[in-house]
């Protein structure tokens, strides 16, 4: 179909215009303010507090902390249930109600779903009811507003994109080159390690980005399971534009922490590429 | 012979294993929404899993209190508002991309797609900032704004990629057939490209529906949608009311799900968020 210069520049541009208005600008806007203060001078004071304060860079690490362990558990949960959902490929009921049950965490806010933690998680919650009948611990445990409670939950909200990722790669390699390797005489296993898992690296590469930039940035989640305690980057920057009104320290910290996961996920890629053998593209 | 049998014996291990871990890993998806869902129809005042006794009366409760009802209506006239604009910006968009033969095509789809990878609390401070500019600072108009950027690149996303696949020598045969590119659009490109837009929209809606990050900057507390609204009450406390509320937006969830399975296959869907 051919658009003709004078529609294709008005379809385009009415987007164009917007993203330009309201995306674009607005983050020019935080940027500049990140070098302003209350008076409307130009300065660098507000970098200076936050890359001069041990608390800042302790908050901004622990943020990458909480990601990376993210990142590493939904890998080890979400990989089974991704190759589980390729091996099940023929029967179709089931696949779709995996698909219905990933989905539907997905397709609820954050915070209901850490509400739900919280249910679990209380002291008289099933988790530790469960703990006691096994007789692991015999005094229910303090877990509400602890680190395991911001992981736990930070697991569940990311775990359905990283099972996501992998599944959609999973789910379009060609099962001819498994069967070859079976044939050849390889066992179950060596052909998972040597064939399958090779050959799911773009997914898994895809996973863990898209987990580790939600991750980042993850508010809601660690606001509810830490208990209200100020303790990612995210909730700093919530801090200093809504209750401290420092909307200026506010926007310098925002910077500092997509300048910092731009960093990481540059290096991250570039690792990857230098893998001989292991070119996978996001 | 033995050695056979054990190798079979360990094939079959492998799959079974797998089967036990990968449902273990449904049941923790499951497990919480299930919670909220129980807790929901408790009798107690206070939160009790497992549930005591079966009521609707926290449902009743919350459908009674004209606050809630209020903030479901402005989540779904924020959800419908911005599906629609993010539609009419970018489903055009898209096929410009895609057809339009522009250079610099790649760089510019790369825009659209960008405020995925973008923290969205920094997109919902920016928009704090531009509608601060601009003069509608913590309103509908600033949420609704907000929410289009963020749920544009799904929608260009899931056209552009029922665009690839496309067969375009059925365009072509309809042009040399004598429609105009107007009606070869309605009539030729649209139908094919639906399943697309329809996956990219539905997943638009549910992105506008549950987002807290975009609004929480943008809003105040009398004109809060139903997520901020869950959120600065659980917060500081938790009862069975909160989960019937919590539990309506399940329901929601699971209809969008099916609909989505319904109208486009989830299977197709899959590989396309996020």
């Amino acid at each position: 179909m051919h658009i003709n210069r004078f529609w294709a520049a008005i379809l385009l541009g009415i987007p164009l215009i917007y993203l330009v208005v309201f995306f674009i600008t607005p983050l020019g806007m935080v940027v500049v303010d990140s070098f302003s203060n209350r008076e409307g001078e130009l300065t660098l004071e507000n970098y200076a507090l936050v890359l001069g304060d041990s608390y800042y860079w302790r908050v901004l690490g622990y943020t990458f902390w909480i990601a990376l362990v993210t990142c590493v558990a939904t890998l080890i949960l979400g990989y089974p249930l991704a190759y589980y959902m390729s091996l099940i490929e023929r029967r179709r009921a089931v696949r779709r109600l995996c698909f219905i049950l990933i989905l539907m965490p997905l397709f609820t806010s954050n915070i209901v779903r850490s509400f739900g933690w919280i249910v679990l998680l209380g002291r008289e919650g099933l988790v530790n009811e469960t703990l006691m009948w096994l007789g692991i611990v015999d005094r229910p445990l303090r877990l509400l507003s602890t680190e395991i409670a911001i992981i736990i939950g930070m697991i569940y909200v990311m775990l359905p994109f990283m099972v996501l990722a992998i599944a959609s790669v999973l789910q379009n390699m060609n099962g001819a080159l498994r069967e070859a390797a079976r044939d050849l005489g390889a066992t179950a296993f060596s052909t998972f390690l040597k064939v399958t898992l090779p050959l799911s690296a773009p997914g898994i590469v895809a996973g863990t980005l898209i987990v580790f930039t939600l991750s980042i940035s993850s508010y809601v989640t660690p606001r509810i399971m830490s208990g209200g305690r100020s303790v990612v980057s995210s909730m700093l920057i919530y801090d200093q534009f809504m209750l401290v009104f420092n909307p200026y320290l506010g926007s310098a910290i925002a910077v500092v922490l997509l300048v910092a996961s731009f960093a990481l996920i540059v290096a991250y890629t570039l690792l990857l590429e230098r893998r001989p053998g292991r070119r996978a593209s996001p | 012979m033995n050695r056979r049998r054990l190798n079979r014996a360990r094939d079959a291990a492998g799959p079974l294993l797998i089967s036990i871990i990968a449902w273990a890993v449904l049941v923790y998806l499951v497990l919480p929404l299930a919670v909220v869902i129980a807790i929901s129809f408790t009798t107690t005042e206070y939160l009790a899993f497992p549930p005591v006794g079966f009521t609707l009366n926290w449902y009743q409760r919350f459908l009674a209190d004209p606050s809630y009802v209020d903030a479901i209506l402005l989540s779904g006239r924020l959800a419908f508002g911005s599906t629609l604009i993010g539609f009419l910006l970018g489903v055009p968009a898209a096929l410009v991309l895609k057809r339009g033969r522009l250079p610099g095509a790649q760089m510019l789809g790369n825009l659209f797609l960008s405020p995925l990878i973008l923290p969205a609390i920094i997109i919902g401070v920016g928009v704090l900032q531009i509608s601060g500019t601009l003069g509608f600072a913590r309103s509908f108009e600033a949420m609704l704004v907000g929410h289009v950027v963020i749920i544009l690149p799904y929608i260009v996303r899931t056209t552009l990629a029922s665009l690839e696949g496309f067969d375009t020598s059925l365009e072509e045969a309809a042009q040399d057939l004598g429609a105009s590119g107007f009606s070869t659009f309605f009539l030729v490109t649209l139908p094919l490209i639906k399943p697309g837009i329809i996956a990219g929209c539905l997943f638009g809606l549910i992105m506008s529906w549950i987002d807290v990050e975009v609004s929480i900057f943008n809003t105040v507390i009398a004109q809060s949608p139903i997520p901020v609204k869950v959120f600065n009450y659980v917060q500081y406390s938790v009862d069975p009311m909160i989960a019937a509320v919590s539990a309506g937006t399940i329901y929601i969830a699971l209809i969008l799900v099916l609909l989505l399975d319904r109208l486009v296959g989830l299977d197709k869907v899959a590989g396309q968020q996020k």
